[in-house]
């Protein structure tokens, strides 16, 4: 297990650079290695680390390891095929943990951070109402029964097309870069993470590669169905391909926009959601 | 169903008919809520740096010892609230813990000496105390169609179905105690330092939220 959980992590943080790569070609630049968030992560591990003056020290420290802690959580449930319910709980609790490291430091760009987040947790909805329609279909919540039940009927991907494009989105909304990455933007120098440095910035680069790869493979596994391990690095990469040329395309959003466009997103996701269950499977 | 939503329960804990249970799910939001409370048990708040607009200068909040104390006994109330609704078997309980939590919110947020911190109090008061109706009103649905209250029993799916409307008033009534990731977008609360106590608002409204989207699945 921990074996798989390190290759994940170093597997999610190299795709994170292959999403930082595509975008600076689409935009004419060239664009840091693909290796380089691998080696951002690393670099931190091994620099200077402090905890500023004006922190709340446990709660500095704390989010950090609460971070690693509930994606290892997710990662376990991937692998063990459990309820796709609890991955969702804790993608949403990373909301809880982005504003943790906003507010813990006392500084004002990690302050401003932390609340763009919390207000754009209007994301997470349209993900319960695809979960809602694929246990209309598939009547579990298992991520193992969902990918038996695609083995028999085909992907979900053709069935509920519209709760894929919403996962999509969701997952849209936790890439860097990206139109509705309003928690990580320029103005705020880098929002929620500005004051977590070295060892700390480390941890979260853990965080984030890992939390890459679950998303990823937990909609691959819901919408396409089974795979094996090489097609499963091969969805992936494809997945984030398509990713970055909708973060490189895309400005991004003003708050404002962002959480506006996000709660009509709701809207039509719980529209779709109500025609599943009154007209297709009444 | 038991199976389906939540996994497999790990331990069911009786109290006569009232009783406790943990699934993969529960445990994983029982254990979150416990870990936020130990933090905001040892944790001191941190000093907000305010920057003037306009200029350089720059200048750190501190919060007195009197309200600290308030506000950190009122963030550990919320966190044992968050964490008994997590793991009760019973709607009613949970409806009478999401209250506490509205409470307790509210607590946290009004301790602050601001008078724009407490202008937000008042008005996250009034809307928790309005989420009240449709909470309780929810849950009254619930006994008077099912004749039971026992999310178990519920589970078993041979009491008669939960009509919708029974369901979206539980679902108001959380959205309305708990509404931190709504409200966060107005309120004022975040001029106040103190980030483990207001940690713990977000987080007891998100933890409510999930645990009400498994039980309006159930039945």
């Amino acid at each position: 297990m921990i074996a798989e959980l390190i290759l994940a992590t170093f597997f999610g943080l190299l795709l994170l650079g292959i999403h930082r790569k595509i975008i600076a070609r689409i935009q004419r630049r060239p664009g840091p290695p693909i290796w380089q968030e691998i080696l951002h992560m690393l670099k931190f591990s091994f620099k200077t680390t402090w905890i500023p003056k004006t922190a709340t020290p446990v709660l500095f420290v704390g989010v950090v390891l609460i971070a690693i802690g509930i994606w290892t959580a997710a990662f376990y449930i991937l692998v063990s095929g459990g309820s796709i319910l609890v991955i969702l709980g804790i993608y949403m609790l990373h909301k809880i943990v982005e504003h943790g490291f906003g507010l813990s430091s006392g500084s004002p760009y990690g302050k401003y951070g932390g609340v763009r987040s919390v207000i754009s947790a209007a994301s997470e909805i349209p993900l319960f109402v695809s979960v809602a329609v694929i246990a209309v279909y598939t009547h579990s919540l298992d991520l193992s029964a969902i990918m038996q039940y695609q083995q028999v009927h085909g992907p979900l991907l053709i069935i509920a097309f519209p709760a894929a494009c919403a996962m999509f989105l969701v997952i849209l909304s936790k890439m860097p870069f990206g139109p509705f990455s309003i928690v990580e933007a320029k103005e705020l120098v880098s929002g929620y993470k500005t004051e977590h440095f070295g060892i700390w910035r480390a941890g979260l680069e853990i965080c984030n590669g890992l939390k890459t790869f679950v998303l990823l493979a937990v909609f691959l596994a819901v919408f396409i169905g089974p795979l094996s391990l090489p097609w499963l690095l091969v969805g992936m990469i494809l997945l984030i391909v398509i990713l970055a040329f909708a973060c490189a395309l895309t400005p991004m959003m003003s708050p404002f926009d962002s959480v506006t466009i996000q709660m009509l997103v709701t809207a039509l996701m719980l529209v779709y959601a109500a025609i599943v269950l009154l007209v297709v499977h009444p | 169903m038991i199976n389906l939503i939540g996994g497999v329960p790990l331990y069911v804990l009786e109290f006569g008919d009232e009783l406790v249970y943990f699934t993969p799910y529960t445990i994983t939001l029982f254990l979150l809520a416990l870990t936020f409370t130990v933090l905001v048990l040892i944790s001191r708040p941190e000093k907000q740096v305010d920057i003037a607009f306009g200029g350089d200068a720059y200048r750190t909040k501190e919060i007195s010892v009197s309200e600290m104390r308030f506000r950190r006994f009122m963030a550990i109330a919320c966190g044992l609230a968050t964490m008994g609704a997590m793991v009760t078997g019973d709607i009613f309980n949970f409806t009478l813990f999401t209250a506490m939590v509205g409470i307790t919110n509210v607590g946290i947020v009004a301790a602050v000496k601001s008078l724009h911190v407490q202008d937000a109090a008042y008005q996250y008061g009034l809307v928790a105390l309005a989420a009240t109706v449709p909470l309780f009103a929810g849950a009254a649905i619930y006994a008077a169609v099912t004749g039971s209250l026992s999310m178990i029993e519920l589970m078993k799916g041979t009491l008669p179905a939960v009509p919708l409307i029974a369901k979206g008033m539980l679902m108001l009534g959380v959205i309305g105690e708990g509404m931190a990731p709504f409200y966060a977008a107005k309120a004022e609360m975040f001029r106040a330092p103190g980030a483990p106590y207001v940690i713990m608002c977000s987080l007891s409204s998100l933890l409510l939220f999930l645990r009400v989207v498994e039980i309006v699945m159930l039945g």
